[in-house]
């Protein structure tokens, strides 16, 4: 299957960060937009595990036990679906 | 040794907060300033040491940074150094790798990236400590074995497995290892992810459940969007209150030194050029600025202790939305807050921020930070105004308004600036790290306020002795017969402070007050050392010169036609000068060297003069109006 469709498929069902209740603990599944290749750096990759800490201008975020704040721009562009 | 033998070079990679700064100490034993905080390594520090065999080493401090993509200049910096692009830098012979055990999926991502260099790499497994009490089953012998690379456990903040470390750095260092994972080709970021995933799940076993950390409790009232803020500005108005309370006893010790050196060359001295030379130029100058040492070390004290305990970088998020304001992001708070120590840190901390319009922008308003410097002024200026002695809380809020007027002023210009450069070509977004909370490295603290004050005391012995003299000589040659005020009037100064009278009397000030504040465009606590001498010209030598002593001599100038000289109204007016102006040539420099433009520090020594000018002028007039 062609890459862009599979990754338009994980999108559909998945929703983005700013979606997730406080509290939750979520899988990324789709890093899509501009800020992509910055977020995986700091630790935001796909299949990794995160919990959302706080909503605001800024999100609070633990990855890997690392808190990480990031804006709500940034966290539209982590497509994320809830563990279990 | 043999002097011509071969020195090794090593570089020191990692991400921020991964302990860099730390180990390369504990390799060295150099003094380097340490935060726990992303980016305070902003320049690359070198040492040199030697491994259990006595081969020499020459380790290289690369900043920190997250991937070898270069993002921002700091990265820029660390990448530069290890392809050997840095001039008069050869490329490095092996790279430690600085890993944070707790953190090692994340950090993995760099360690990779430094392996397909093609360089030797070690890896240096720091904080273990750290791992293995948040429950991590770390394997360090399967990491070395899947990575290729030798991976040593460290805990360097207790020294523990630096001297291993060292072993493994022995010569012949161990061969470049191959990426496995690139399997011919350039690797793709998923192949490396994937494999970050294997090797954590086979070396780092983490686990599953979220565990609530001291830090997690914490966070909930410091990030707390009002407990947070009300938490913030009670540690701003406490360290303000700290410096001007705590430092009055050191400061009394200085200043009865100062006298018993005064008395002591009065005594043994005939009365005479010279020993009017030692007493008010010598003495009087570079003692009218040595006392705020012991404030200055306070502020370097609890700046550090901000850094070090990871509170700093919560306050960068809490003022990520006020910033945002100014057009700036909360990375710039670290600059800027870094700025009220010393502008020239603040100025080259600038180099974490991505984005290149914002970084100048936050260049050009640190300054307006009131800065160390600028306390001896704001020290002597403000007890005056309240007519009160030091210490008190009403002039801990004055100062405190001091400080909030620069920071204002510098973020309503940010704002301005920013709108006129334009959008970035590359929209950057605000993502940061909040260290965990820690136990302020208490070694490392005191080192940077010894270095910082080792520095103050090394310019009052230098610059500021040397202007002293040269303001003794300028107000005390040429002679003349007549009484005191007729011989200042004479003297060459007298005739300096006649010519810039006209241009500083409409901001209320007299030639003295105006040739002080000439003198302090070289550096601003001149302008004590410059009052101090002005004011004593005349002294007979019976009374001890200390800043009570100088507050009440100035207190009781007056004009030619009787009027008190400073009024409230005219000391107001003077703060608000120094508030803005930037007097400090090394700034100025450090400036045109991080903006890569002299146009630009010589455009903010411009604006801000002339803004300083205007300031203290609508203040004085619009004052006088009142009827102030």
């Amino acid at each position: 299957m062609p890459a862009a469709p599979a990754r338009d498929l994980e999108i559909d069902s998945a929703m983005t960060l700013n979606q997730v209740g406080v509290g939750c603990d979520v899988m990324i599944r789709v890093l899509n937009g501009p800020g992509c290749e910055r977020l995986r750096d700091l630790g935001f990759c796909e299949q990794m595990r995160l919990r959302k800490l706080s909503n605001g201008r800024n999100l609070l975020c633990s990855v890997c036990g690392t808190r990480m704040a990031i804006s709500r721009e940034l966290a539209d562009q982590v497509w994320v679906a809830p563990l279990g | 040794m043999d002097a011509s033998e071969e020195t090794a070079t090593i570089a020191l990679l990692g991400n921020p907060n991964a302990g860099k700064t730390t180990l390369f100490n504990a390799l060295t034993g150099s003094n380097q300033r340490i935060g726990n905080y992303s980016g305070v390594t902003v320049e690359m520090k070198s040492g040199e040491f030697r491994t259990p065999h006595g081969k020499k080493i020459r380790l290289l401090d690369l900043p920190g940074c997250y991937s070898l993509r270069a993002n921002s200049p700091d990265e820029q910096v660390a990448v530069d150094a290890l392809h050997g692009r840095i001039e008069g830098m050869s490329k490095p012979d092996l790279v430690v790798c600085v890993v944070d055990a707790s953190h090692l999926e994340r950090h993995l991502q760099l360690a990779m990236q430094a392996i397909e260099t093609g360089l030797p790499v070690v890896i240096a497994l720091n904080m273990i400590d750290v791992a293995e009490r948040a429950g991590l089953r770390l394997d360090p012998v399967r990491l070395s074995e899947e990575l290729g690379v030798p991976v040593v456990p460290l805990h360097a903040s207790a020294g523990k497995g630096v001297v291993e470390l060292k072993q493994a750095l022995r010569f012949p260092f161990p061969a470049a290892p191959e990426a496995s994972w690139l399997g011919g080709s350039t690797a793709s970021e998923e192949t490396r992810r994937e494999r970050i995933f294997e090797i954590c799940a086979l070396a780092a076993r983490r686990p599953d459940e979220h565990q609530l950390t001291t830090t997690d409790r914490l966070d909930r009232w410091l990030l707390h969007p009002v407990a947070g803020w009300v938490f913030l500005v009670a540690v701003l108005f406490g360290l303000m209150w700290a410096i001007f309370s705590f430092a009055q006893v050191p400061m009394g010790w200085i200043e009865s030194l100062q006298s018993l050196v005064s008395s002591w060359v009065e005594n043994v001295m005939p009365d005479g050029d010279m020993r009017s030379l030692l007493v008010d130029g010598v003495i009087g100058g570079v003692g009218g600025v040595l006392i705020f040492l012991p404030q200055i070390l306070l502020l370097f004290f609890f700046i550090g202790l901000l850094e070090s305990s990871g509170y700093m970088a919560r306050a960068a998020f809490l003022m990520d939305g006020l910033m945002a304001r100014a057009g700036l992001s909360g990375k710039a708070f670290l600059p800027l807050f870094s700025s009220y120590a010393c502008a020239i840190p603040g100025v080259m901390a600038t180099r974490t921020i991505d984005s290149a319009k914002e970084r100048l922008v936050a260049i050009f308003v640190a300054p307006w930070m009131s800065c160390s410097a600028r306390l001896p002024v704001y020290f002597l200026i403000v007890p005056m105004l309240l007519h009160e002695s030091e210490g008190t809380w009403k002039q801990a809020f004055v100062l405190f308004s001091v400080y909030a007027a620069g920071t204002l002023a510098a973020l309503v210009v940010a704002r301005l600036l920013r709108g006129r450069l334009g959008p970035d070509t590359a929209k950057s977004h605000f993502m940061l790290e909040l260290p965990p909370y820690r136990a302020p490295q208490w070694k490392y603290i005191f080192r940077h306020v010894l270095d910082r004050g080792g520095a103050f005391v090394t310019k009052a012995g230098t610059v500021i002795l040397g202007l002293s003299i040269l303001l003794w000589a300028l107000s005390t040659y040429p002679k003349s017969d007549g009484d005191d005020g007729e011989a200042l009037q004479h003297s060459a100064m007298g005739r300096i402070g006649a010519v810039i009278e006209p241009a500083v009397e409409p901001l209320g000030f007299d030639g003295r007050v105006g040739t002080a504040i000439l003198t302090s465009f070289a550096a601003r606590e001149v302008f004590n050392s410059t009052l101090a001498v002005l004011f004593s010209v005349s002294e007979d030598g019976s009374d001890v010169e200390n800043r009570d002593h100088l507050r009440e001599r100035i207190a009781s100038a007056t004009w030619p036609d009787g009027r008190p000289l400073f009024t409230p109204l005219t000391l107001v007016s003077l703060l608000v000068f120094y508030i803005y102006a930037l007097q400090c040539l090394p700034t100025s420099v450090v400036v045109a060297r991080e903006a890569g433009s002299w146009k630009w520090a010589a455009g903010q020594f411009v604006f801000m003069s002339v803004f300083a000018y205007l300031a203290s002028l609508l203040v004085f007039q619009v004052g006088r109006l009142f009827g102030f």
